[in-house]
């Protein structure tokens, strides 16, 4: 085994529907700026630099050169990496792997996503745009595949997974909501957050008509602009920058079959959307290598990826958090809440704010802060273990780190 | 309808410069070679599907590559005109002369004696509340077939008999 990285700060830019007053190199700068804020640290001390956003979702192309001044990269290594909603997650997996291979000393995780500057669906037609040509030439009528892709882009994804969750566990459309409403409170109590919503309630949630069914327009995730950066180093290197370490232990990246739709139109093999073997395998992996063994016991907090509020139930139980189809009972007791005994998405998750590229590293970065104890919406709980989460819609690929206050102990047995 | 309210901020405008991308001359390729022989059979009113030698996965439509053991499927299986629903959505649309957008549902259905799944339509105005996931679907063929994915009209639901057994065992529970 490589060197142990660890997590020694993350920072945010402020997120909203329209950051007007910036373009996206300023944006990313307001985020590095935070993270070198928060430790002893400077531009000078960073060897290298890892950048990604959601590949034409902002309308730039090789947005990463226009911002190399910006984010301090003249004369280092840089490395842009994009794996569509993973792309954060896959950042703070290829930062992991630049350290651990003992490369680089100091790596910054950055990544940032402009969605008012461009058109997302732009973005998702260089992604479906193939699959539905192929559909087309093979006589499916144009009407018909447009409502069915129509449901069956981002959200209609979520919505298949909804409704199978639902089959499967019996939760209702007030469950989903509860989900809803805990992540929009938590959002307001935080300073970079995009839709924070305190005084919203279950009610006003099913009063929403439907985008997909089950799902509301209450419910699901906005569009933002905003950033995220993080910095990564050595074990030794962590003490002169910073008291409070946070080791990155495990970290995985598995992706499943397609989710609606595959190459040459064939057949989906995966027939239950929220079966979600790729989480499983993802988190098998990830805390073998962390040696956790128990990981409903040991893991203290969660940031799971989730657009949607089902997904959020979903991700709890295929990462080994809950038992199967009993996390929305969970929610109805309020384990999950800010003073809970398994607080999840206190940053208010990616329900209450979606800047795409970076969502999945803001998930890493606030299971970073929870442990370290400088988070926005602190939970009071003491958290010594997190899991950052991320997930991409398309191909199901799911991202995984696991952070700790220790380094990594030896691997005891199966999950 | 009530209005969701969010804690918004204003940030000042600044200067924008407008562009466009063109989108429209992109050109795919893609293999033709299985998915062709199963339309043909479409044409005659058979419904085929690909099973891969090595792992019995039967794939409808056939796919080219097994996606369980990366083999490529060779083995041409009949099968059954019945299909149940995998997973289901349902999307509002706006067709061309509508005002209001309509209630569309959107199902993914399973072929029986096939282990994947695809996307298929259900009759035109079918209310999406009424659908669950296992409901036992039956194909309707169109008048004349042309040997394309048209020739499968939509998928017409049948009777389910499980829906008797479950309610009698609520009762006996």
């Amino acid at each position: 085994m490589g060197v142990q990285p660890v997590i020694v700060s993350a920072g945010f830019s402020e997120h909203a529907s329209k950051r007007s007053d910036v373009n996206m190199a300023e944006l990313m700068n307001e985020a590095i700026e935070d993270a070198l804020n928060k430790c002893n640290c400077t531009i000078d001390d960073i060897d290298c630099i890892i950048n990604g956003n959601m590949a034409a979702f902002e309308g730039a192309n090789i947005p990463e050169l226009w911002m190399t001044d910006h984010i301090g990269a003249k004369n280092k290594p840089f490395l842009r990496v994009t794996t569509g909603g993973t792309t954060g997650g896959s950042v703070a997996i290829a930062a992991y792997y630049a350290v651990a291979s003992g490369l680089y000393d100091t790596v910054l995780a950055t990544a940032f996503e402009q969605q008012s500057c461009g058109s997302t669906t732009v973005g998702l037609s260089s992604v479906a745009l193939g699959e539905v040509s192929i559909y087309l030439q093979l006589g499916y009528d144009y009407e018909k595949l447009r409502r069915n892709m129509g449901a069956g882009a981002a959200i209609g994804v979520g919505a298949y997974q909804a409704v199978n969750y639902m089959s499967r566990s019996h939760c209702t459309e007030e469950d989903l909501a509860r989900v809803i409403v805990q992540n929009r409170h938590n959002a307001a109590k935080n300073w970079w957050t995009h839709l924070k919503m305190p005084n919203l309630t279950i009610e006003q949630v099913l009063d929403t008509p439907y985008i997909s069914y089950p799902l509301r327009f209450g419910m699901v995730t906005p569009a933002s602009d905003g950033s995220c950066a993080m910095i990564y180093t050595t074990e030794e290197n962590a003490k002169k920058f910073t008291d409070t370490p946070v080791y990155v232990n495990g970290v995985a990246s598995v992706s499943n079959e397609t989710a609606i739709v595959t190459s040459e139109a064939g057949g989906v093999g995966q027939l239950d959307p929220c079966e979600q073997l790729g989480a499983k395998i993802s988190a098998k992996l990830a805390y073998e290598q962390a040696g956790i063994s128990f990981p409903e016991k040991e893991i203290d907090y969660a940031e799971v990826y989730s657009p949607f509020p089902n997904q959020e139930l979903m991700w709890l139980e295929r990462l080994g958090l809950f038992e199967e189809n009993t996390a929305h009972i969970q929610y109805r007791e309020g384990i999950t809440a800010t003073d809970g005994d398994l607080p999840v998405n206190c940053s208010g998750g990616v329900n209450s704010t979606n800047a795409i590229g970076a969502s999945a590293l803001e998930r890493v970065a606030e299971a970073a802060l929870q442990i370290m104890g400088k988070a926005g919406n602190q939970s009071p709980k003491e958290i010594h273990t997190a899991i950052g989460h991320g997930w991409g819609g398309a191909l199901n690929l799911i991202t995984l780190s696991v952070l700790a206050d220790q380094p990594r102990r030896k691997y005891k047995g199966g999950i | 309808m009530v209005k969701l309210e969010y804690i918004k901020k204003q940030y000042p405008r600044t200067r924008r410069v407008h562009g466009n991308w063109y989108l429209s001359s992109y050109q795919y390729k893609f293999n033709v070679k299985r998915i062709n022989q199963c339309l043909e059979h479409l044409r005659k009113g058979e419904l085929v599907g690909l099973k891969c030698r090595s792992c019995n996965t039967v794939s409808f439509p056939p796919r080219l590559i097994c996606p369980k053991c990366l083999k490529m499927p060779d083995q041409w299986v009949h099968l059954r005109e019945t299909a149940t629903v995998a997973t289901f959505s349902g999307t509002y649309a706006k067709e061309s002369g509508d005002t209001e957008p309509r209630p569309y549902p959107v199902v993914a259905i399973r072929q029986d004696g096939a282990d994947t799944s695809w996307l298929a339509n259900l009759p035109e105005g079918y209310d999406f509340f009424k659908v669950y996931v296992g409901m036992p679907l039956k194909i309707k063929w169109a008048e004349d077939k042309k040997g394309d994915f048209s020739d499968i009209e939509y998928y017409e639901p049948i009777e389910d008999p499980s829906i008797e057994m479950n309610k009698k065992e609520e009762t006996e529970n």
